[in-house]
């Protein structure tokens, strides 16, 4: 089994680039799903890639662009019927989520049951070094690119559709547009790592270092930066570490992740645990 | 001259009316109340009017004004207080309207949000972040907003409820310089002295319109006591609308 055997070796700087792409696309949108109280759609949404990428996997074999392919359309078909639901029906967006990343996830054990052993399942999930190549650089770069691009264009209704969701439905503002491109960028970056780092471990590179970042800055920008920092150290470490004792590269940089987290918010600079001890003196105004 | 007009309009959730059958205009430049009791559909109103729920039936007529010419204030504002973002930003928000998504902001843009940051008292608190202020000063900042708006038609729902007398006194000065400006103003109160002293018509609901008059006829105590009287007609064994099919 190439995932549990370990030690697939992959070239260090081709990953450590590929990483890179991952934190840059990755950790901003990882900032707003926090905000938006959504940190657990990116979880959702992996799970919903895994049918699009096995039933390529079926058909076209372990090709790449197909796989990738396969689980971008899963990912954009779970997150734009799960948006459409929740905004027709009333219904809690992680409601709609849960309805079609489980229904999604099924398929995926329909499709894969009798075709796979479990060395594709758990490649799926967890990701395997030998997925670190050329194809997988590209098109974290290219996730990367788009991500970026959208937000540049965008920030500004996605900032005031996350703070204030009401105001733009009374401004006839595209609101529900907004939030559909959010969801579709999350799939795009979590379809840009799941064969490296596997589906779900794609998600802590996303989500953790965002998490960890609002220990360090108040505005979204600065916890944009800061979690874009957080997550290439973590990518760039957990590589490191990966090759350098021959263990699955998701594992180590969510684990590193992980760390980094707990020295933010012991030592965060905005409310951090030491900031908040018992017994510290308070400011004058 | 009437800015917007009501037709028959019926206004619901679950295809039950909270607002039924009610017909009128709003006056362009005048001061509208909503009174009436709790439940009696004034809020609904008032998302009617915002185009933030579709009629059950009947129609709003707003042909006059265009979408980024009308400023709502809800009684439950949906600012998330836990978002990253400062009071300034949330107050530029007021821009949308006319900026839309990819517009460049002024240096007048700027100069406009400064003036609102002003007029409702919070000139030295663009940094701050939205959870670091009371209900009050956001309360503030959402009227800065609606400034910022420049809009036409400004419908507020119950925007005083919870403010100190100050803030209260301060933003009702602000509410009495709009229609000057040309600016159709429709409130939801529930202080009567305030509507009198507010508000030249009075729109007296209770599901149904009770009254809608110069606001001293509408508040007359025949007309309190029978909007008093109408209670909820919600019930589980409601019929079907007949006046749905006259109409």
């Amino acid at each position: 089994m190439s995932a549990v055997h370990a030690g697939a070796e992959f070239a260090l700087p081709m990953a450590l680039a590929g990483g890179l792409a991952l934190a840059l696309g990755g950790a901003p949108l990882g900032v707003l799903l926090i905000a938006r109280r959504m940190s657990l759609v990116g979880d959702a949404l992996s799970h919903g890639i895994l049918p699009g990428a096995a039933l390529a996997y079926l058909i076209a074999g372990p090709d790449p662009v197909a796989m990738t392919v396969g689980a971008l359309i899963a990912g954009f078909v779970v997150a734009g019927l799960s948006s459409l639901l929740a905004r027709t029906q009333r219904l809690p967006e992680d409601a709609a989520f849960a309805v079609f990343y489980l229904s999604a996830l099924a398929f995926g054990v329909l499709i894969l049951g009798r075709n796979a052993n479990a060395e594709v399942v758990f490649d799926l999930l967890f990701g395997a070094a030998k997925g670190l190549d050329a194809t997988a650089l590209l098109i974290s770069a290219g996730a990367a690119t788009a991500t970026l691009f959208a937000l540049a264009l965008f920030i500004r209704g996605f900032l005031a559709e996350s703070a204030d969701p009401v105001f733009m439905r009374a401004s006839g503002l595209p609101g529900g547009l907004l939030h559909l491109l959010l969801m579709l960028l999350v799939a795009l970056n979590l379809v840009a790592g799941f064969r490296a780092f596997g589906a779900l471990m794609t998600v802590g590179l996303m989500m953790i270092p965002a998490a960890a970042s609002r220990f360090w800055a108040r505005s979204y920008v600065g916890q944009a930066g800061a979690a874009v920092l957080i997550s290439a150290v973590s990518s760039g470490a957990g590589l490191i570490l990966a090759h350098r004792f021959e263990v699955e590269p998701g594992a180590t940089m969510t684990l590193t992740a992980a760390s980094l987290f707990a020295l933010s918010a012991l030592v965060g600079s905005n409310n951090g645990l030491l900031q908040n001890l018992p017994g510290r003196t308070h400011l004058e105004g | 001259m009437s800015l917007v007009r009501l037709h028959d309009l019926t206004l619901g959730y679950e295809r039950r009316p909270a607002v039924h059958h009610l017909d009128g205009a709003f006056d362009e430049a005048q001061v509208t109340a909503v009174v009436g009791p709790n439940g009696s559909g004034k809020s609904t109103l008032l998302k009617g009017l915002a185009g933030a729920i579709a009629p059950l039936s009947g129609r709003v007529d707003r042909s006059g004004l265009k979408p980024n010419q009308i400023a709502y204030l809800p009684q439950d504002h949906g600012v998330d207080r836990d978002f990253p973002m400062t009071i300034g930003e949330l107050v530029a928000l007021g821009l949308w309207g006319r900026r839309g998504l990819f517009g460049a902001v002024t240096h007048q843009d700027r100069h406009r949000i400064d003036e609102a940051m002003s007029a409702v008292g919070l000139s030295g608190f663009e940094d701050r972040a939205l959870r670091s202020v009371s209900g009050g000063q956001l309360q503030r900042a959402l009227f800065a907003r609606v400034l910022v708006q420049d809009a036409r038609l400004i419908l507020l729902d119950e925007p005083f409820t919870a403010l100190d007398a100050r803030t209260t006194d301060d933003l009702i000065a602000l509410v009495k310089r709009w229609p000057g400006e040309g600016r159709t103003v429709v409130m939801v109160l529930h202080d009567l002295d305030m509507v009198r002293d507010l508000c030249a018509d009075t729109l007296l609901l209770a599901r149904e319109k009770v009254s809608w008059a110069p606001t001293e006829q509408a508040l007359a105590p025949e007309n309190l006591l029978t909007a008093r009287r109408l209670s909820e007609a919600w019930s589980d064994g409601a019929g079907i609308c007949n006046r749905d099919h006259a109409a």
